[in-house]
């Protein structure tokens, strides 16, 4: 349409054109004649007659004589756009027959062609940036609330830590006590237990033990690699194409619905209803007394976590001393509840005594209070390693929130963090937990699939500037049949609410999301300054 | 374990993901085809006592009165009962149609072919020119002008055809006795029982054609292959003919295969290919870079050339075809297979390369000429997946400051695959995606397939079935159903000219009669046809079961070469029909057949990512290029995988000088738009586009002479120098239109020179640097000469005596350059003389047919005085030179006065290989006097040339002007 506004206005000769026609205030004043008439190229390397300036015709090797035309490849065209923002653009763009939105004062093209329309477009940029304005003055008071969040947090952690470095220190003289116990308790037994160990039926539980750590390793190896090829064949069966009728292709995905019990794949693809009754299974005979899946990996579990010396101990017991536990070990059940913590300590002077004249074995109660005591070890220690975790998080913890590689520097982040936003494009909903997985999750039935985990924010700018947080890169999700594993790009803007905007595929298995979030909306005042250059 | 066995099968053989041999049949798989060959086998073996069994009846020879044809029946020593008639006729430009069909008895061969490929009714010669004369053992007419005497033989017995250029053999059909038209038969007939045989006879029975036809009825009826039977209801109906080249070592064209443009043999000792070259439009999944097998479009136009001359051979066929090539004694044999149809064959005469193609040209038509903008960079990729994505990479293109034209969009953007309709998810707002795009001169070009979903609420697919015009299933009743992307489809059969209608409409941007029409669309929308072979992915060969059946009740084995062309064929016509006044269309096509010229541009489908497939694809153009597809390009950085950088750097490369420039990708593969190459290949790739902008006037030049003469864009060094026997066999160099610039791409990794060989005694110069590769003596020929060729470089030369005229002003997009001044490269020859022109017009409409346009021829010469020697450079107008040309001169011619009122002006003058520094340089336009110019003279040395830089001569580029450069 320009082009034949361009045809009927007869132009006069371009070369018209005012010599500093197109160069930006910073160099305006270099374009000034020499005395004899001539001008040097920017770089130097040339001297012209000032008259080629702006003649459309290229003199300078670096270009610099034509600001204002389009004769020279690769330079810049300044455009004043009075009553608005100054503006570069390409040379390129100068004099194509487009009026240039960036030169609103339609001096990119020759005169007449694009009218001046820099105070339309001022007043509509100020209307924007107004409007950006409100946007990031409401969008900063809810960031504010977060930075409010993240000072309570580490007012929370650091009273937590305080408490948790209370803690550790009163279990670890809890466990140094007990270990002493532990300690003089095992080294009366310990012969004892060596000594035991040796019966041929522990020696054999140690064999079985070792046995059924080592099957269940392998099967579970078993059952992981049996999960990738049913993921393989799945994606295979949903994916493939009916092209070229492969019958290799089409083999193996019959093969797999036979075995999988599923319904053929074609027959889903013409009539979706009819397919669904085919999925259902007959229900599995299960044999008596067998254990199921869910038991075996219960009671494995319980049988390959036996202590072996208690049961070894147990054993002794039962097998050694059939009930003939010593009257004396029963009197408390006949003396009134106040005698007995007398009693106790009485009856243990006289069993030391009794041990000490050699009138009574200490076989088998010893290396069961040994047993006793070991256990008594053991849970303090397990406690005070929790205890431990859990100061270690809290510190981490901490040290994250003002992490600019982490919540950003002022924490403005954690108020976010395993935040679910989700967003239905019909086919699909798309979650992503911020700092946690996005997800695919299909709307007519299927599996969920992860589009990855968090893994950094953008990796093109620095920590601590606003770019850094504008991309958050998820990665490592379930891989694609025949492809990378599945990743996405979180874009993010200032905005009054966390929410996503868009989804898009634009590699295969490469999701680009937008959204929106307060926490980038910086406070006006960081960038006032700037604005106003 | 089985079916562990089977995964690990499957997983190790989509690693190696490659072409599926199994999914096309070979020559013995296919029933007529080992018919043919083995037809060839006995003849071999039989050697001297072979004879064609067809002879002509002498006593039924009629002349026409105009003596421009004559007919006569043919008979077979074989099968006596059966009768063909044979028709031979001369037309005006000295081609020779020669034709044979059966006389009809139970059903006829399919006889359309050639009205398909047809631009028109050859017109006939006159008896001025052509008279048959009768003789006792043969007909013959002799006919040509001064040195050029062409003369037809048709001998009675037995059959044979033959032609001669000034008394030498061009052409024989026949001459080795494979001709061979299998007759209708009943089911149940012997093969060679004579009507009325005697039944009693039956224990000695002899079958009489068996030396001929084999013993055996091998594949006569019903033909199964993997899963699919062909019930072939015709049975036997195949076509066999030898066509001999005696004196011609190399033949070229019958497109489309992935091999040499001068065809290497399929039979005898140094046989490349095992199978015979198959012309039959197929899909064919990540094919290989060196063989024999069909590709997606079919031209059954082959060229053979020697020192002797040039002649090409038309067989009008349609069905598929086998073609075996085979050197002898300094020719070429060929011997040429079909499932069904007529025999068919134009002769076209030569005699040298323009000649051939002008010929051809004349019976299938010239290429169109196409909208400018289509001559530019094309991005496209499988998919740009939203209205936001294909403004980000327009964004991108503008922020880098890369020139591109038009992006492409794939069949994403179709709701469930149903073209035309957008999915209104990932493109809510199409019409203000194509305005953007069109904001700044850009266009867009959408796919639309021919398979439309069979779902009811497909306004498509619902008024094609309402209407009746799908492509019905072997029993010729209801719709064929296929599968293809949609899922289940159906197939608009467009030789049922009720379809045309029907298309028509649909691209209407605004509704006519209320029915559906694109309306979400632009009257500058572009048009993508793939999957026009048709592709079919359930079907054998991935294509249609061949028992199909199209209007006129034609089996689709008849029609299936030509099936395709009807498609682009009417898309161009939808297209044509959109707006008021019409727009020039674009429409690119996959599959095409002889014809496909006039419509539509061609690439050559799904290529990989390889050194291979680069190398082999600027072959494959040129190919094309020979049979008239000469808007044609391979898709840049190769359709599946991802090519390194050094790759996509070279493949742009070979963009940039390809007729058809796109880059594509497939699906699975990383983006890889120029603006995200890293420096330094950003940087290469965006100068090769601005190169490539630069010269659009040079391209769209080469564009306006093809569309006048046939001529190909890209020139292989036998059609620039038809007599160096060293240049026959070179394809991987060329010449760019008559430009006088000759490039060769390169296509191997790591190269830092190239070797290009020259023809003649002429002086060559580096595009870039100048440098002047001149002849050693003016006897000089056939030399090598090595220029470099880094990663930035294309090797590019000039040939002395060229004039080039180049818009250097770097755009966004090509409209965008239509008031930019040009430049001129003045290369002077070893004499001091040039040539070149420039063809100019609005680049979009029609109103170049009424004279609006601009061409004008430069000239340079050296004149030597006494003492003074002077260059003089001038600007003609052209117009009025080319025959049938309206004149831009003529009033009215509001193209030129549009240009005018700009003042488009040449810029700037270099003129290359001037060995000495001038005095002065002044220009003359007109009555405006002389006017003296500023200039500056870069002096030569043993290596680079003298160039003289004349600045601003400000002369319009409608004007007549002289600029004079004296010493």
């Amino acid at each position: 349409m320009f082009l034949w506004l361009l045809l009927a206005l007869p132009l006069p000769a371009v070369a018209a054109l005012d010599k500093t026609h197109g160069v930006s205030p910073a160099l305006q004043a270099k374009y000034t004649p020499s005395a004899s008439g001539t001008w040097f190229c920017l770089d130097g390397s040339k001297e012209i007659p000032w008259k080629a300036v702006n003649d459309d015709y290229c003199d300078c090797p670096d270009g610099s004589d034509e600001p204002g035309t389009s004769a020279c490849p690769g330079t810049t065209f300044y455009c004043k756009n009075v009553g608005h923002i100054g503006a570069t653009i390409p040379s390129s763009r100068v004099q194509d027959g487009l009026c240039e939105l960036e030169c609103c004062d339609g001096s990119d093209e020759a005169p007449g062609v694009c009218s001046n329309i820099c105070e339309e477009v001022g007043k509509e940029y100020r209307k924007r940036v107004e409007a950006e304005r409100k946007l990031r003055k409401t969008g900063s008071k809810i960031r504010a609330t977060y930075i409010a969040f993240a000072q309570k947090e580490k007012n929370r952690i650091e009273k937590l830590t305080v408490d948790l470095e209370r803690e550790v220190a009163s279990r670890e003289l809890e466990v140094e006590r007990l270990r002493d116990i532990a300690k003089r308790a095992e080294s009366i037994s310990a012969a004892e237990l060596e000594r035991k160990k040796q019966s041929p039926l522990y020696q054999s539980l140690l064999t079985h033990q070792m046995a059924l750590t080592s099957l269940r390793n392998e099967h579970n190896k078993h059952l992981e690699t049996e999960k990738a090829l049913g993921a393989i064949l799945d994606s295979l069966r949903t994916g493939y194409n009916p092209n070229y009728q492969d019958m290799a292709v089409l083999e193996a995905v019959r093969g797999w619905e036979y075995l999988a019990g599923l319904p053929h794949i074609n027959d889903i693809r013409k009539g979706e209803d009819s397919a669904e009754e085919t999925q259902t299974q007959a229900p599995k005979v299960e044999e008596e007394g067998v254990w199921n899946a869910d038991q075996i990996e219960r009671e494995l579990d319980r049988l390959l976590k036996t202590d072996h010396i208690s049961l070894l101990l147990e054993h002794e017991k039962i097998v050694g001393h059939p009930a003939t536990k010593s009257t004396l070990f029963e009197v408390t059940a006949y003396l009134p509840d106040s005698l007995v913590p007398h009693y106790v300590s009485l009856r243990d002077t006289v069993h030391s005594w009794l041990r000490v004249f050699g009138i009574e074995s200490d076989a088998s109660d010893t290396s069961d209070e040994a047993n006793q005591a070991r256990q008594a070890l053991s849970d303090a220690e397990h406690s005070l390693k929790l205890t431990r975790e859990e100061e270690e998080t809290a510190y981490h913890d901490l040290s994250a929130l003002f992490d600019p590689d982490g919540f950003g520097p002022e924490g403005e982040w954690k108020r976010l963090d395993g935040l679910c936003l989700e967003m239905d494009t019909g086919d699909y909903t798309y979650e992503v937990c911020l700092f946690d997985e996005a997800r695919q999750k299909p709307n007519k039935g299927g599996s969920t699939v992860s589009l990855g985990k968090f893994s950094s924010w953008n990796k093109l700018a620095e920590p601590g500037e606003l770019e850094y947080y504008t991309k958050q890169r998820y990665t490592q999700g379930t891989k694609c049949w025949n492809g990378p594993h599945r990743s996405l790009g979180l874009i993010l803007s200032c905005g009054t609410e966390n929410a996503l905007l868009t989804v898009a595929e634009l590699e295969k298995c490469e999701y680009q999301i937008t959204g929106t979030s307060p926490a980038l909306c910086r406070p006006l005042e960081d960038e006032n300054r700037k604005d106003e250059l | 374990m089985r079916s562990l066995s089977l995964l690990i099968a499957l997983l190790v053989s989509t690693s190696t993901l490659a072409f599926k041999r199994d999914s096309f049949k070979t020559c013995d798989q296919s029933g007529f085809c080992r018919r043919g060959r083995t037809l060839s086998t006995r003849a071999e073996a039989a050697s001297e006592s072979w004879q064609s069994p067809y002879y002509i009846d002498p006593s039924s020879i009629l002349r026409d009165p105009t003596d421009a044809f004559f007919t006569a029946t043919v008979k077979s020593t074989i099968y006596p009962h059966i009768r063909f008639t044979l028709e031979v006729r001369a037309h005006e430009d000295g081609v020779i149609r020669v034709q044979m069909d059966e006389v009809a008895r139970l059903r006829r061969h399919y006889n359309e072919a050639a009205s398909w490929a047809l631009v028109r009714d050859p017109p006939l010669s006159t008896s001025a020119r052509t008279r048959w004369l009768v003789g006792e053992k043969e007909m013959r007419t002799r006919y040509g002008s001064q040195g050029t005497t062409f003369e037809v033989v048709v001998q009675y017995n037995p059959l044979k055809v033959t032609t001669y250029l000034n008394g030498e053999e061009q052409v024989v059909l026949n001459g080795r006795g494979l001709l061979h038209m299998e007759h209708f038969r009943t089911k149940d007939t012997q093969p060679a029982q004579v009507e009325g045989a005697e039944a009693q006879q039956v224990p000695l029975q002899v079958n009489g054609a068996a030396w001929f036809e084999g013993e055996e009825q091998d594949a006569w009826w019903e033909e199964t292959w993997l899963t699919w039977t062909d019930s072939k209801p015709k049975g036997p109906e195949s076509l066999s003919l030898d066509i001999t080249f005696p004196n011609h070592p190399h033949v070229y064209g019958i497109p489309e295969h992935a091999t040499n443009m001068s065809l290497p043999s399929t039979t005898g000792p140094d046989a490349a290919y095992t199978d015979p070259y198959r012309l039959y439009n197929a899909d064919v999944f990540e094919y290989l870079a060196d063989s024999s097998v069909a590709l997606y479009g079919a031209i059954p136009l082959m060229h053979a050339h020697g020192k002797k001359g040039t002649v090409a051979v038309f067989n009008a066929i349609g069905s598929d075809t086998w073609i075996d090539v085979g050197k002898k004694n300094g020719g070429t044999e060929t011997h040429w297979i079909s499932e069904s149809g007529i025999l068919d064959v134009f002769i076209l005469p030569g005699p040298d390369p323009a000649s051939v193609f002008s010929q051809y040209a004349r019976l299938t038509g010239t290429p169109m000429l196409p909208p400018m903008y289509s001559l530019a960079y094309h991005q496209c990729r499988w998919n740009y997946v939203s209205s936001e994505d294909v403004r980000t990479v327009q964004r991108r293109f503008d922020e880098e400051d890369i020139p591109l034209d038009v992006i492409w969009l794939d069949i994403e953007y179709a709701e469930g695959h149903k073209y035309f309709i957008w999915d209104e998810k990932t493109f809510p707002d199409p019409v203000e995606m194509i305005a953007d795009m069109e904001a700044k001169e850009r266009k867009m070009v959408v796919i639309v397939d021919p398979h439309l979903k069979r779902e009811s609420d497909y306004s498509v697919y619902k008024m094609a079935s309402d209407l009746a015009v799908l492509v019905k299933p072997k029993s010729g009743e209801g719709e064929y159903e296929g599968w293809c992307w949609p899922g289940s489809s159906s197939w608009i059969d467009f030789f049922n000219p009720k379809s045309w209608e029907l298309w028509v409409k649909l691209f209407k941007t605004k509704s006519v009669d209320g029915s559906w029409a694109w309306t979400q669309s632009s009257e500058n929308v572009g048009i993508w046809n793939d999957m026009n072979e048709p592709s079919v992915f359930n079907g054998p060969e991935i294509s249609m079961p061949r028992d199909n059946t199209h209007y006129g009740g034609w089996e689709h084995r008849d029609v299936h070469n030509i099936n395709g062309m009807l498609f682009a064929n009417q898309t161009y016509n939808a297209l044509y029909h959109r707006s008021d006044p019409p727009k020039r269309p674009f429409v690119l096509t996959r599959a095409y057949y002889a014809g496909t010229q006039r419509f539509a541009a061609m690439w050559t489908g799904d290529n990989l990512g390889t050194w291979e497939h680069m190398a082999v694809g600027v072959k494959m153009v040129l190919s094309n290029g020979l049979a008239g597809m000469v808007f044609s390009g391979s898709d840049v950085g190769g359709f599946f995988g991802n090519p390194d950088p050094e790759m996509l750097v070279r493949w742009y490369g070979v963009g940039v000088f390809s007729p058809f420039f796109r880059a594509h990708a497939h699906i699975d593969t990383k983006r890889r738009e120029p603006y995200l190459l890293d420096e330094p290949y950003k940087g290469m790739v965006k100068d090769m586009l601005r190169l490539r902008y630069a010269m659009l006037p040079i391209w769209y030049t080469a564009f306006k002479e093809s569309s006048l003469t046939g001529i190909p864009i890209l020139r292989p060094q036998y059609v620039m120098f038809p007599n160096d026997e060293q240049g026959f066999g070179i394809d991987d160099q060329f010449y760019l239109g008559s430009s006088g610039l000759l490039c060769k791409p390169v296509t191997t990794r790591g190269a830092i020179s190239a070797s290009l060989y020259l023809s003649d005694a002429q002086v060559y110069y580096d595009y870039v640097s100048h440098t002047a590769y001149r002849p050693s003596t003016s006897k000089t020929t056939g030399r090598t000469v090595t220029v470099p060729a880094a990663l930035h470089e294309i090797p590019l030369l000039i040939r002395g005596g060229s004039i080039l005229a180049t818009r250097e002003r770097p755009r966004r997009s090509s409209p965008l350059m239509k008031h930019d001044p040009f430049t001129l490269r003045v290369a002077l020859d070893v004499d001091g003389g040039a040539k070149g022109e420039l063809y100019l017009d609005d680049g979009e409409g029609f109103g170049y047919q009424q004279g609006e346009l601009v061409w004008r021829a430069f000239q340079a010469s050296t004149t030597r005085g006494k003492k003074a020697r002077e260059i003089v450079v001038r600007s003609d107008d052209h117009a009025a030179a080319v025959p049938g040309m309206v004149s831009s001169s003529v009033s009215g011619n509001v193209f030129a006065k549009a240009l005018e009122e700009v003042d488009v002006r040449v810029e700037r003058v270099v003129v290359i290989g001037v060995d000495a520094r001038p005095v002065s340089v002044s220009v003359a336009v007109g009555e405006a006097g002389v006017l003296g110019l500023e200039w500056t003279y870069e002096a030569g040395d043993g290596e680079k040339a003298g160039v003289v830089t004349i600045k601003d001569p400000a002369v319009g580029i409608t004007k007549d002007w002289a600029v004079v450069i004296r010493f």
